[in-house]
């Protein structure tokens, strides 16, 4: 039984559980911050690491490990990584966003995001959430969350899902990764008659 | 995963509602931690000293303690006592941030390595996930040690690092998935578990093919610890010393600490996955609580189980100082081609091979123990004809052969 | 071969009245042309077939303002051409006066004349007329004046910092992004204190990703003015700065000084001399040959190597300190001679070190030479082909890398190399791995050699009884007035080289270490020229190292054995 099941509605605010929350959040929100102000691409890549961090921090919290940790394993060894290399690659010697960012497009990019904003808080409302405290209920059978209270994590549940009612979905997006390896792959391509690219 | 909460107040015997009792919970674990990675760090870069010193037909230190055996700890207080250099150019945060990062994904890492049945911090259930996920944080805090030096040398370190690593993560997460395989289970202690009993029950005998995963497993980790062969990230003869070039004093003392924590740490996972955990291979020894009995022999069992891991430990960092000290290094485009062109499909046919042998062999009763008994005796044998082999080809060398006469047509 | 008078006569034939004068001093065939038919007169001796002078050895130059019987005009530009058919050589000498001070280049006739006329133009502010890049090598860019012009007074010290930025030779960066060949080039400066550069080595590169795009070499940052400074003492007191042009193997430097003058004399060394030559510069070989196959290497990130490699050097260091007092300037060499004979226990120590040597070098060769990495980083690295090998002035184990047999020491025997039984060591590919590879057949076959000597040294004295040359013993000086009388003149006056020119190339570990001198009869040298074979090999590097990875452009340069004291001298 986990801490985070425990905790009555009233002292919900003062909990340890709120503590960590509140500071996982910062740990998402202020980086983000620090992405949008920032001038130098470089810094903005340093502070998406915090921002990654902050939301592999807020999967563990919400008990989801596997899902965590693969934001760490992917979104920060692998896309960030990545994302670095190719800001070094590419951009040369100032690295800093060179053209002010003109007005129409900061009043679109704030339209979008209230936009966004309003179709995530209202899905976040609309969605009927299975919470840990309901799995223990005799009436639901949710296995991931049963696979959480026993404490067995969730990757176990998470492969038989993959592996048998979503199996279509998993192997759609697979042969679609596939298709976009094979295109990057003959982009990156040296062409073998004009020499080296 | 049991969530920290709940392992913490497993940890601390009581439920941690506070700040405090969090802080608490921190620093019971994460002073041992710290402790144990300097002792790490101070043994194995005395035995890289010693062993490269050997190899070398040298003595190595010898005057701070009993075979220079304080001479790294002399070191660190000298590094302690260095002034904190900074370039002119640089960017101060990152550059200050960058060896903390790299510390912490190797001193994180530490977290869920076993030292016995008992002593273990985090028993994960994603254990080894967790691992290869923390793990590959490195590369970010080694780009940001390289861009913010503002040094093109430490840029090209740093990019050349970030390369390898991020490429090497896939064979070595194949290799381990492999393991995976054959366990059922990416919790440390279960893998561990899985290999009790006597040697030939250790996974690197348990199928024909694990021998293999095992060798493309520790090439990669050579790999992700940037070690020779694999060392281009800091080659000091091109990059002068990659990217941590322009660090010194207690920064750089960091990033040297971080490396050796990762020679462990991958040996304790390659002790951990191939040769057995924290079990000698012999059951009596393993068992050894139910011979003795009571408080004592649990604690016996438990001494006996860490013991074996840091040794076994220690021995594959050998196996890596000894490499390091005798191979030249290779070059960017040969370390991608030997991981795309070689290790990458080798291991996914490997992990396809393990997985129809698990499904076909596995289910046998007692065939584990008799595979494992026919690959140790292959194994010996082998090694045997391997010493043999290597023999034949120093008699072959090029001193004994003909030279070339070549008649001066001047 | 043709005769030198065959060839002198086969020019004049052809250009008549533009050799204006030919002789041969000490068996060198010379030709003074005229300074306007000079490029005509050098293209003609390259390219006719029968004369096929495909090598520019060396070109220098001396300066004539204070030589006791005036020359024609003031500089003389020489030229050592050499073919590599059938080894004849030739001095070709421009007269250069100081009014109209410009000759034609022939950079595009050897590629060797680029630096060789570089640096002429450094020391004596030749200007060589369609010349690419002529600009100073050796002295620093805001130098005033030219060093070895005979009115440049060595004490005009200049205090000069300024780092030159080389902006100008490594050309355009691509910068604008419509351009056509626009390219993420990003600049980098390998050294001057750089792990990779052996001594003070600078090279600039423009680098795409890993790979260098063009290189421009700076060197000169180990200058010490050898030349000039030569020319301050008597002839005795060149030879310990001989030592510090290759201080990896300073006795083979010695050697070769001391053979020029010698041969200036005529004088013809003891027979044990010439033995204690051959062992101490074997000796030197190996070591030198430990040194550079070690650098390279650790280079390729073998430091193992390095050690091994290097306790056989220790070994022959320790010999040699007890030879001589110490262990990189040996300063042995004497004109006339050696310094003194050997010390007691030499033959049983240095027998001790033959004894134990080949399996040192075989510890070395089984770490690398099946390793496939060692071979992977090293074969096809940096190839260069025979001919543009010898169009840079290549010599020694990098041109014999490339397959041609040329070993002074077979071709034009000294000392007693012609009666010894030995063999020349060459490899085929001409790249990273059969350079290193051709050293260590030479340290092997060094060994052959020095155990022949060994074993056919003859007791005798190890100086010449000529009293040009050598102080008399110390009763003859205090019992004889003629000692005494004879040991006065040669330490006040010092010792007279008679009056004349020579150059005399000798196999040093590098490559051919040739001593171009001109004396005018006085007890101080007038005009030292040393050829080091580091320069000409370096000047093929930026070449050879453009398009390749920076990893593998730095065990190029450690195959290349460049070493700054006699590049810059």
């Amino acid at each position: 039984m986990s801490a985070a099941g425990r905790g009555r509605e009233g002292e919900w605010a003062l909990s340890f559980h709120a503590i960590i929350f509140w500071a996982l959040a910062a740990m998402t929100i202020v980086p983000a911050i620090g992405i949008v102000v920032s001038k130098n691409i470089v810094h903005m890549a340093f502070w998406l690491l915090g921002t990654l961090l902050g939301v592999a921090g807020l999967y563990l919290h919400m008990e989801a490990d596997f899902l965590g940790m693969t934001q760490v394993f992917v979104y920060i060894g692998g896309i960030n990584v990545l994302l670095l290399f190719g800001i070094m690659l590419t951009n040369r010697e100032p690295l800093y966003v060179r053209a002010a960012v003109k007005r129409p497009a900061i009043a679109s990019a704030v339209l979008l995001g209230v936009v966004v904003a309003v179709g995530l808080i209202q899905s976040f409302g609309a969605t009927e959430w299975h919470t840990v405290k309901d799995a223990v209920a005799p009436g639901l059978a949710d296995a991931s969350a049963k696979a959480v209270v026993n404490g067995d994590g969730t990757a176990a549940t998470l492969g038989t899902y993959l592996l048998s009612d979503y199996i279509l979905p998993f192997e759609i997006v697979s042969i679609l990764l596939l298709v976009v390896l094979v295109g990057a792959a003959y982009i990156a391509r040296r062409d073998p008659e004009g020499g080296s690219a | 995963m049991e969530s920290y909460f709940t392992f913490v107040s497993s940890v601390l015997g009581f439920e941690p509602t506070s700040l405090l009792g969090f802080v608490g919970a921190i620093a019971v674990w994460a002073v041992p931690i710290t402790a144990f990675v300097s002792v790490v760090g101070l043994v194995s870069i005395w035995l890289e000293r010693k062993i490269s010193a050997h190899i070398q037909c040298r003595v190595g230190p010898m005057e701070v303690g009993p075979h220079g055996a304080l001479q790294t700890l002399a070191d660190g207080i000298k590094l302690l006592g260095k002034e904190d250099l900074v370039p002119a150019q640089a960017d101060r945060i990152l550059f200050g941030l960058a060896p903390m990062l790299v510390f912490a994904s190797t001193f994180v890492g530490f977290a869920v390595i076993p030292f016995s049945q008992k002593a273990v911090i985090a028993d994960l259930n994603l254990g080894i996930f967790f691992l290869a996920a923390v793990g590959s944080l490195e590369a970010i805090g080694v780009v940001m040690a390289g861009w913010s030096s503002n040094n093109k040398w430490s840029l090209f370190g740093a990019i050349r690092a970030a390369t390898q690593v991020v490429s090497y993560e896939i064979p070595l997460g194949l290799s381990l998935l492999a393991v995976v395989v054959v366990a059922g289970s990416m919790s440390l202690n279960d893998i561990t578990q899985a290999q009790s009993g006597w040697v030939w029950n250790w996974f690197l005998f348990r199928n024909p093919f694990m021998w293999a995963v095992f060798l493309i497993y520790f090439i990669a980790s050579l790999a992700e610890c940037k070690r020779a062969p694999f060392d281009l990230p800091e080659a000091e003869s091109e990059l002068v010393s990659g990217f941590h070039t322009e660090y010194s004093g207690m920064r750089f003392a960091i990033f040297f600490l971080a490396e050796y924590g990762a020679m462990y740490i991958v040996s304790a996972i390659a002790v951990v996955l191939f040769f057995g955990g924290w079990y000698t291979g012999i059951p009596f020894l393993d068992h050894i609580s139910g011979s003795i009995g009571g408080t004592t022999g649990v604690v016996v069992e438990n001494l006996i189980g860490a013991g074996t891991i840091i040794v076994k430990s220690f021995l594959l960092i050998c196996v890596q100082m000894w490499i390091r000290w005798t191979l030249p290094r290779i070059r960017l485009d040969q370390m991608m081609d030997l991981c795309l062109k070689y290790l990458l499909p080798f291991s996914l046919v490997l992990l396809v091979a393990v997985s129809l042998w698990q499904a076909f062999q596995g289910p046998i009763d007692g065939g584990n123990s008799v595979m494992g008994m026919i690959m140790l005796a292959a194994t010996v044998a082998s090694l045997i004809w391997m010493r043999r082999l290597a023999g034949r080809v120093s008699k072959a060398s090029a001193l004994r052969r003909e030279l070339p006469v070549v008649k001066t047509g001047l | 071969m043709a005769t030198s008078d065959a060839i002198i006569d086969q020019v004049k034939g052809q250009f008549g009245e533009a050799v204006l004068e030919s002789s041969t001093p000490l068996g060198f065939p010379t030709v003074c042309v005229a300074k306007d038919r000079a490029r005509d007169i050098l293209t003609y001796l390259r390219d006719e077939p029968g004369l096929e002078f495909d090598v520019l050895t060396d070109a220098t130059a001396a300066d004539g303002l204070k030589y006791p019987e005036p020359w024609d005009t003031r500089f003389q530009v020489v030229y050592h051409l050499r073919s590599s058919r059938d080894g004849k050589r030739l001095r070709v000498k421009v007269g250069v006066p100081e009014r109209d001070c410009t000759l034609a280049s022939v950079h595009d006739l050897w590629k060797s004349a680029n630096w060789a006329e570089r640096e002429i133009f450094d020391m004596f502010g030749v200007r060589f007329e369609g010349h690419p890049n002529l600009k100073r090598i050796l002295c620093h860019h805001k130098f005033k004046g030219h060093a070895l012009r005979k009115d440049y007074f060595i004490h005009d010290g200049q205090w000069l910092d300024e780092p030159e930025t080389l902006l100008d030779e490594i050309g355009d960066w691509g910068e604008n992004p419509a351009d056509e060949g626009f390219s993420e080039l990003v600049p980098v400066n390998l050294g001057p204190a750089h792990p990779a550069m052996h001594g003070t080595l600078r090279v600039f590169a423009k680098m795409e990703g890993e790979t260098i795009v063009k290189a421009v070499p700076e060197i000169g940052y180990l200058h010490r003015g050898f030349e000039k400074h030569s020319e301050t003492g008597n002839w005795t007191m060149v030879i310990p700065y001989t030592d510090r042009l290759n201080y990896c193997s300073a006795m083979l430097n010695n050697i070769g000084y001391v053979r020029t003058v010698e041969k200036m004399f005529g004088i013809e060394p003891t027979e044990r001399c010439q033995y204690i030559r051959v062992i101490v510069g074997e000796l030197s070989r190996i070591i030198d040959h430990c040194v550079c196959l070690g650098a390279m290497l650790v280079d390729l990130g073998a430091l193992t190597n390095f050690w091994y490699l290097f306790n056989i050097r220790e070994r022959i260091y320790h010999l040699l300190e007890g030879l001589c007092g110490a262990r990189l300037t040996s300063s042995y060499a004497r004109i006339g001679g050696m310094a003194h004979d050997l010390q007691d226990g030499f033959e049983t120590e240095l027998r001790e070190i033959l004894r134990d040597m080949p399996r040192n070098v075989s510890d070395v060769l089984g770490l690398i030479a099946k390793n496939r990495i060692f071979l992977d980083r090293t074969v096809g690295i940096g190839v260069i082909s025979r001919e543009d090998a010898l169009s840079w002035g290549w010599t020694g184990p990098c041109l014999r890398a490339t397959g041609i047999p040329y070993d002074l020491r077979k071709v034009e025997p000294y000392d007693v190399y012609a009666d010894l039984d030995w063999d020349v060591a060459t490899r085929d590919g001409g790249d990273v791995h059969d350079r290193a590879m051709v050293r260590f057949d030479e340290m092997i076959q060094s060994m052959r050699i020095i155990e022949q000597a060994l074993d056919r040294m003859p007791e005798g004295p190890v100086m010449v009884e000529d009293k040009r040359v050598v102080l008399p013993e110390k009763d003859k000086v205090y019992s004889s007035i003629e000692g005494l009388m004879n040991h006065f003149v040669l330490i006040y006056d010092g010792i007279k080289v008679p009056a004349g020119e020579a150059y005399v190339p000798t196999e040093a570990a590098n490559g051919e270490l040739g001593f171009y001198i001109i004396s005018d009869g006085s007890g101080r040298p007038y005009r030292i020229h040393c050829r080091a074979p580091s320069f000409y090999l370096y000047c093929a590097y930026p070449s050879l190292a453009e398009g390749n990875m920076v990893a593998d452009a730095v065990p190029l340069l450690g195959s290349l054995n460049i070493i700054a004291g006699e590049l810059d001298r």
